[in-house]
């Protein structure tokens, strides 16, 4: 037996988690998956179409994404002015010194499903450049989720003894001409 | 219209019947018919053949045979919640009759009406309820993002 009463049970069932995802050398692919099943409520075992359960979902260092391959160079996003000859093209790397969020954010609008309640999960979507978030925010996350791509190391974060420590194939002679 | 449009309810069964025993919820039935006209000749051979021999095996069910001058012979059953049913016999054989009336037997009476949701339980759980903190680790530290320890 359940020591609370019904009321707080529903209330209990049906709240609205928020969820924080770090974006730290993350493909936005793979952030805007997170997001998109978090943002509908299909992870939740009460999912149902027509029940609002979606959770908010905070997404911090969106300007610290990491795309793979040369998608920084050729992927292109295309907007369109309404006006004639308004067609825009811009690149990755372009649209992402104009707006840190919007990469993520065009990401996470294509995962959802084209509907009445798109732009309302949009607006639980809390999207951040850098990893200063208000108070308000703070107060409210219940869970940080794992990121998908483990953070790879510089050679300058790695210390001394690790370095020398490392395991190496060759050992190259004294004489040996490094160029 | 739209499906949401009509009328709805969840699904039900009447005071739980059938599952310690049943009770037909059928309380009456009464066949009203013309003794001459040609449309109730079906109603007329079922009430030979078959009619005592359905109220003989529904002990629970009231059956009342009614001749009055009538052009639509008709089978008005009512049942234990009130609700009442009219069912128009014209130029049916004292097959589909048969048919019929062993129909209304089984039904509980309730409304014919689109069921929202097709399943339904009065224990919704046994284990408690789900909520967003089931089945997750606790945790004490404080959520966000991992600041440098202050100097």
């Amino acid at each position: 037996m359940s020591s609370f009463t019904k009321s707080a049970q529903q209330w209990a069932t049906f709240a609205r988690s928020w969820y924080l995802i770090d974006a730290r050398m993350q493909p936005p692919g793979k952030i805007a998956t997170m997001c998109a099943i978090r943002l509908q409520g299909k992870h939740k075992p009460i999912y149902h179409a027509l029940s609002d359960i979606g959770d908010h979902v905070v997404v911090m260092n969106t300007r610290h994404i990491a795309f793979s391959g040369n998608k920084w160079e050729q992927k292109m996003y295309s907007s369109h002015t309404q006006y004639p000859g308004g067609f825009k093209q811009v690149t990755a790397t372009q649209l992402h010194l104009k707006d840190p969020k919007a990469i993520v954010k065009l990401a996470v609008y294509g995962m959802l499903p084209r509907n009445l309640h798109r732009r309302t999960m949009m607006q639980r979507l809390h999207l951040f450049p850098e990893d200063d978030l208000p108070e308000d925010i703070l107060q409210s996350l219940t869970e940080e989720l794992p990121q998908p791509r483990e953070v790879p190391r510089r050679l300058d974060e790695y210390t001394r003894e690790e370095r020398d420590t490392f395991p190496r194939l060759w050992i190259p002679p004294e004489d040996y001409k490094m160029i | 219209m739209t499906s949401r449009g009509t009328p709805s309810r969840f699904l039900q069964s009447v005071l739980q019947n059938g599952v310690g025993r049943y009770v037909c919820q059928l309380k009456r039935i009464s066949l009203v018919f013309s003794k001459k006209g040609p449309s109730s000749l079906g109603v007329r051979e079922f009430i030979e053949e078959g009619v005592v021999d359905y109220a003989k095996n529904n002990p629970g069910t009231v059956v009342y045979v009614s001749p009055q001058p009538c052009r639509v012979p008709k089978l008005v059953a009512e049942y234990l919640n009130g609700n009442v049913k009219e069912e128009a016999l014209t130029s049916k054989t004292s097959q589909q009759i048969a048919e019929l009336i062993t129909k209304l037997t089984n039904q509980s009476g309730l409304d014919i009406i689109r069921i929202r949701k097709p399943f339904h339980t009065d224990s919704p759980s046994i284990q408690g309820q789900w909520h967003p903190f089931t089945n997750r680790p606790r945790s004490i530290e404080p959520i966000g993002p991992q600041k440098p320890p202050a100097s």
